[in-house]
């Protein structure tokens, strides 16, 4: 079920490993879906030593905590997912979500009901989104330097709409996405669930789905055979900004207050999470399912570690060394690059 | 695809080359900062620009390196967070400069080879293997200095980062030599060109008997290394360092290398570039500081000189150029 949507295109850009032991090894192989399992594995055992050594652990109260955070990264981490299937990557996200947080902060002051300031979040995210989409698809720039441009951009854009304050006092229906639950599930977690299984239909189902993927195996083959490149990319980049905006409602309903640098340290959060899932950093494969398996172990890692008394610088060291095992394991397992070209 | 211009200072009046269209950036800034703020060009503020560059050019001379063997390091601002602890630490600890100094360039020079070992022998893609390099590297340096202030730092240093010279101090000087060696290693050596052949094409270089290996640990170790120069100046100037200190620092030097016009995916860029993109950012804060505009516009501006400066390098591929290769990492 795990096995990445690309598959088919990745057998044409594979030829087989030479020393495969099974037909089933072989496909893993190439999917590179055996990456996530690996992570899940030492995740799951990571668990079971942090339940061993600490009682909290596995109480409600901590995964209740632990998910929150984990929801707004993952949002993030979707939008990532796509946007690194079509071979790009997106530096700014964490400056949109500042944008959006600050948007809604204005919003709330103004006194706007709680679906207009929703509203106007969702939008700023997109709008910035739309904007690298426009250069990156459209005018065919590199996604790393316009990202890297726009993330000053946006950090400023969000800096000077904020005046460099925060904002605080918002209504209760906006706090609702922190405070409410469903059957001890919070709803900031459902609703990634949720956007987790739409993302997941939009990848494997949707014309547009294919199409990212197949922009990220070979942009040139993708144009020659008459896919529409600058408008897939387009939407993949204002889709990656529209999730942003969620997770700047969700941030703000969390904290209670907006501030221009709420979104710092997503942005790398992110791009690790979809790469410890598995996910080609050169684009043209995407699974949602070690995506968010990628972005949980970062935070069951980081949570095991805090309550395991670790200092929590070590903490994130320790959640680096993580990506870098997972990465070296995945490559090793994928065979030598010699072998894909 | 023709070659384009290497690292010696070849300026033609063409105006498909994009150090030409920076240059024709900067003279556009600097008209307009003759008829808003004259004092832009007091020899003081001059001066101080230098002085604003010095860091900041050395650290892209060595970024340039690994931009052009098709790859990125985005763990250079924990590196030279690393250096900076490492030298104000020892030299506080009583330690000679002459032993400080060199223990905080093999830090650099160490840690850049962490990440061309994870990059060559590993084959971690470039960006994967350094974003967690940097995670691995800060996490360790601020578990230990517990997040505290080194608010005073040794003398020597102190006297390194004092401006002498008519405002001028011994970055600048430095930053001069850095670049002339540089510019000499790229344009003369076997290794500087086997970095933009391999950089171009690893796969073409490798056929024509480079190695895969040896331009990957040239790369990183020499930003590593030019990273860890920058830190004592960095830690000279400001005179106190954490660490947190440099955070996010490394994406200004891809910004400026970028702004230079080297393509992100190797094999295409020159110094006289990247010097003329340090040349442009600095002086735009510089500027904006002297107008009075409030901090959070400078990053703005900084923003949209940056996507200007990317639209610019692009111009002459938009019509042709379709072509994403695939990995530029070996």
């Amino acid at each position: 079920m795990t096995a990445s949507a690309s598959a088919s295109q990745e057998k044409f850009r594979n030829p087989a490993p030479k020393f495969s032991k099974s037909k089933r090894m072989m496909e893993l192989r190439q999917s590179g879906s055996l990456q996530p399992g690996v992570v899940i594995l030492l995740v799951l055992f990571f668990c079971i030593y942090a339940g061993y050594r600490s009682g909290d652990f596995w109480s409600a109260l901590n995964w209740q905590l632990l998910a929150q955070p984990l929801a707004e990264a993952g949002l993030v981490s979707l939008g990532m997912m796509f946007v690194i299937a079509t071979g790009g990557i997106d530096l700014s996200v964490g400056s949109i979500v500042g944008v959006a947080a600050v948007t809604a902060g204005i919003a709330a002051h103004h006194r706007l009901p709680v679906p207009a300031i929703e509203a106007s979040a969702l939008t700023a995210g997109a709008l910035c989104g739309a904007l690298n989409g426009l250069l990156i698809g459209v005018l065919r720039l590199s996604a790393i330097l316009v990202t890297l441009g726009s993330m000053i951009l946006f950090s400023g854009v969000a800096l000077a709409l904020s005046e460099g304050s925060s904002f605080a006092g918002f209504p209760d229906g906006l706090l609702w996405w922190n405070d409410a639950t469903l059957l001890g599930i919070p709803v900031e977690f459902l609703l990634f669930l949720a956007t987790a299984a739409a993302a997941a239909v939009l990848l494997r189902y949707s014309l547009w789905g294919h199409y990212a993927i197949a922009i990220g195996s070979n942009r040139v083959a993708a144009s020659y055979s008459g896919y529409p490149v600058a408008l897939t990319l387009f939407g993949v980049y204002t889709l990656q900004g529209l999730l942003c905006g969620m997770t700047g409602i969700l941030l703000v309903a969390r904290l209670a207050s907006a501030r221009a640098d709420m979104g710092q340290g997503l942005m790398l959060m992110a791009i690790a999470a979809v790469v410890l899932g598995g996910a080609p950093i050169e684009g043209g494969s995407a699974s949602v399912i070690a995506t968010v398996a990628g972005v949980a172990a970062f935070y069951i890692v980081q949570d095991g570690l805090l309550l395991l008394d670790v200092p929590p610088f070590v903490q994130h060291a320790l959640t680096s060394v993580l990506l870098l095992v997972a990465v070296a394991a995945g490559v090793l397992l994928r065979g030598s690059r010699e072998n894909q070209r | 695809m023709p070659l384009n211009s290497s690292a010696s200072a070849r300026l033609r009046l063409n105006f498909h080359h994009h150090e030409t269209k920076l240059a024709a950036l900067l003279l556009v800034l600097g008209m307009a900062l003759a008829a808003t703020a004259p004092r832009f060009f007091s020899t003081v503020n001059l001066a101080l620009l230098a002085r604003s560059m010095g860091v900041l050019l050395i650290v892209s001379a060595g970024m340039l390196n690994v931009v052009l063997a098709g790859g990125i390091d985005v763990s250079a601002g924990a590196i030279l967070a690393v250096v900076s602890v490492v030298l104000v630490r020892l030299g506080n600890h009583g330690l000679p400069a002459s032993i400080v100094l060199p223990v905080g360039l093999l830090t650099g020079a160490g840690l850049g080879a962490v990440n061309a070992a994870l990059i060559a022998e590993l084959r971690i893609p470039p960006i994967v293997a350094t974003l967690g390099t940097a995670g691995l590297f800060r996490g360790l340096l601020l578990e230990w200095t517990q997040g505290e202030w080194e608010s005073s730092i040794p003398s020597w240093l102190n006297a390194i980062g004092s401006p002498r010279w008519g405002g001028l101090d011994v970055s600048v000087l430095a930053a001069v030599l850095v670049m002339l060696a540089a510019a000499w290693i790229l344009d003369r050596t076997q290794m500087g060109r086997a970095l933009f052949r391999f950089g171009d094409s690893p796969l073409a270089a490798a056929r024509t008997g480079i190695s895969v290996r040896q331009p990957v640990y040239f790369a990183y170790i020499s930003l590593g290394l030019l990273t860890a120069i920058g830190a004592v100046f960095y830690a000279a100037q400001l005179g106190a360092v954490q660490g947190n200190a440099a955070n996010g620092y490394e994406l200004t030097v891809i910004a400026a290398v970028v702004l230079g016009g080297a393509d992100i995916l190797g094999g295409r860029g020159s110094l006289l570039g990247t010097f003329l993109g340090v040349l442009l950012l600095c002086s735009l804060q510089q500027a904006l500081v002297l107008l009075h505009v409030a901090t959070f516009w400078q990053n703005i501006a900084t923003g949209a000189i940056v996507l200007i400066g990317v639209i610019l390098s692009s111009t002459p591929r938009l019509g042709r150029k379709l072509i994403l290769r695939q990995s530029p990492s070996p």
